[in-house]
């Protein structure tokens, strides 16, 4: 019969196999007492099994492939500070002196005591940290029970004695992260625990290993047997034990699906964005928390022309993040971009009630005047000086670690580049008294406001970059709330006044010298794109997964035969239907 | 003796490698070294005890620190903790 067990997705991806149920040793200890004069024997036995087990995981350590994630070590770290505890090994070798348990039982018994105090813990994540004593505990216990051949000997005989069948998911109560690398690149395709969460270490190493993971299924190994069936959906959170047939073809269809498109992106990732006509093309990526970038890179984005430091302030309960907190997430962000570009647009919120459990999109919902048009974007930025300054010094901080730039949003008026010039300079002041130090930092404008891209070139004297914002640009020039049901089919990017104010931007910063990028969703959409690249664009902003989608559009482009016919379609009072003609010649041709 | 207060600021509270890192400074001193907080009082030499005051991100802990080398642990142990044990968040 097939059954579904529920967990905690923690790590996508699908994967189906037969089920190997690695027991649990703790379960079956045995109890007993020993006698008065073996209990320095018995104490030995503990003693020695800790020796082996500091053994085994100091060649675990030393053996760490080089791609390992950098938590691993982190935690085998852990691993071997709670394995020499006193608190475990010492205090069990009391019981058995004491009480003359065996080793095993007064190992475990110790472990009981031990585990109660984390459970009473009311911090979740320190809660979950149980996990890692347990599995301490059961490395020791197990290689009591081995006689010291241990965790390492079991695993790769039971790894190896599957080599050659079928494909094998596992089936445990926990797993530590020590084993999980043991298993890594071995036969099994996925694993289900019964304990653990989100932030369970577990949980943690199997997303950076990207392996399909269900964790906290409390009972699966008890109800799942060895060699079932087993799909394990790491997207739900859930694991399917012997499915129907039916059941069992969607999951290799949704597999094989989930290959081909990774293997085309593989193939694109390291594809250089280069056209027909060898012009090269910069594809940035859109991201909102420090944790995207590793997405971003993932995608084959060169760089990231977006980060919307918004998101940091946001659900935040009104407590708005400090100084500190900033420059850690734009250094995070920065880092992990491994020395590519970082745009970090200043906060892009306002009204009075700015950052409180509330979206850009119904903070404009939530006021009766019109937001839009209101204090927002730079406008309160500069009304809140101090926090502004807040920000750039955070982000001057962060520009030491790679290359940063900083993106002002909604700039339209003389006045606010003025005003945002000189708070920056303020904000490097600050940090040359506090002797803190900050690399050099290209500013930008985006230019989102029609007044701005109208007057583009009285702008960019000022600044060393431009980023269009396409969303707001079209809202603002056509006038048109796109949340607002009744005339979101009003919001057109193909109007003509739009696409004059783009090209309008885009050959002016050109003509001067500048970088300019389209980051709004226009960059994203390929049916712009071949428009974008006539008119002079090399540098798109888009969200991670549309990346390889453009990158393909951008390889099949011949951007001199483009450009010879693009006028033509801005000239049209239907630039959609023209580009559309004109991309069908170009089809045919 | 010396005795001060200290605020867990990282955002994970004292975790497990934080935890680590509080205990492998703690014992490269020659000075005893107890850390308390509600009432519960442990060897910060040890991983369980650090990890067993289940100090979340803004709980405050009781250093104490006795011995030849008090001033130099206590202000040591005071920075590791004020820098968020070095992980920045």
């Amino acid at each position: 019969m097939s059954i579904q067990v529920f967990g905690v997705a923690v790590s996508g991806g699908v994967a189906i196999g037969r089920a190997v149920l690695i027991a649990s040793s703790r379960v079956d200890v045995a109890h007993y007492y020993v006698s008065e004069d073996s209990t320095l024997a018995e104490v030995r036995r503990l003693t020695d099994a800790r020796d082996a087990v500091a053994a085994e995981l100091s060649s675990l350590q030393r053996e760490l492939p080089p791609d390992a994630p950098h938590e691993l070590s982190a935690l085998l770290d852990v691993h071997m500070m709670l394995l020499h505890d006193d608190a475990l090994v010492v205090a069990a070798a009391a019981w058995i002196r004491e009480r003359h348990y065996n080793a095993e039982w007064a190992l475990s018994a110790r472990l009981e005591v031990l585990a109660r105090q984390f459970d009473d813990m009311e911090d979740a994540y320190l809660r979950e940290r149980k996990a890692d004593l347990e599995q301490v505990v059961e490395r020791l216990l197990t290689m009591l029970e081995t006689g010291g051949r241990g965790r390492q000997e079991l695993s790769r005989a039971q790894a190896r004695d599957f080599v050659g069948e079928e494909q094998l998911v596992l089936v445990a109560a926990d797993i530590s992260p020590a084993d999980m690398l043991q298993f890594k690149g071995s036969v099994f395709k996925g694993f289900v625990t019964d304990v653990g969460g989100r932030t369970s270490h577990t949980a943690i190493v199997a997303r950076s290993m990207d392996i399909p993971a269900v964790v906290g299924a409390r009972e699966a190994s008890r109800l799942i047997r060895q060699d079932d069936w087993v799909i394990i959906d790491g997207e739900a959170g859930i694991a399917i034990v012997n499915p129907s047939p039916i059941v069992m073809e969607e999951y290799r269809f949704r597999q094989r699906q989930v290959e081909v498109e990774r293997a085309r992106l593989d193939r694109l990732r390291h594809t250089p964005a280069v056209t027909l006509d060898g012009q090269r093309v910069d594809l940035l990526a859109n991201i909102e928390l420090p944790e995207d970038a590793a997405t971003a890179l993932a995608a084959g984005a060169v760089g990231v022309g977006l980060f919307r430091s918004e998101f940091l302030f946001m659900n935040r309960d009104g407590a708005l993040p400090d100084e500190d907190e900033q420059f850690e997430a734009y250094r995070d962000a920065v880092i992990a971009m491994q020395g590519l570009p970082v745009t970090i647009r200043t906060i892009d919120v306002g009204a009075d009630k700015p950052l409180d459990r509330m979206t850009a999109q119904e903070l404009r919902h939530e006021h009766s005047l019109n937001p839009a048009l209101g204090l927002r974007a730079i406008r309160w930025s500069l009304s809140e000086p101090s926090m502004f300054r807040q920000q750039l010094r955070a982000m001057l901080r962060a520009s030491a670690h790679g290359k940063m730039r900083i993106l002002i949003p909604m700039i339209a008026q003389a006045r606010e580049v003025k005003l945002t010039l000189e708070a920056l300079r303020r904000a490097k002041e600050q940090l040359d008294e506090q002797g803190r130090p900050y690399g050099v930092v290209e500013i930008g404008a985006m230019i989102e406001v029609p007044a701005a891209a109208i007057c583009i070139e009285q702008l960019l004297p000022h600044f060393d970059f431009v980023s269009l914002g396409t969303n707001d640009l079209i809202q603002y020039t056509l006038a048109i709330d796109r949340s607002d049901e009744s005339v979101a089919d009003l919001y057109d990017p193909w109007h003509p006044a739009v696409l004059a104010l783009v090209a309008r931007t885009i050959a002016a910063a050109r003509s001067a010298g500048r970088d300019v990028s389209v980051c709004g969703e226009m960059a994203g959409d390929p049916a712009f794109t071949e428009l974008l690249l006539a008119m002079g664009l090399r540098s798109f902003s888009m969200h991670p997964a549309q990346i390889p989608t453009i990158k393909q559009r951008v390889l099949r482009s011949d951007i001199d035969r483009l450009s010879r016919v693009w006028p033509s379609a801005l000239a049209s009072a239907d630039p959609c239907a023209a580009v559309r003609a004109w991309q069908d010649a170009a089809t045919r041709a | 003796m010396i005795r001060s207060t200290l605020t867990i600021s990282n955002r994970l509270g004292l975790h497990a490698r934080a935890s680590a890192k509080l205990t492998k400074l703690a014992g490269s001193f020659k000075s005893q070294v107890h850390l308390a907080r509600n009432g519960r009082r442990v060897n910060a030499k040890s991983i369980m005890g650090v990890m067993m005051l289940a100090a979340g991100q803004g709980s405050e802990l009781e250093l104490e620190v006795e011995g030849p080398d008090e001033a130099e642990a206590a202000r040591s142990l005071k920075a590791l903790v004020d820098d968020k044990f070095g992980e920045g968040s």
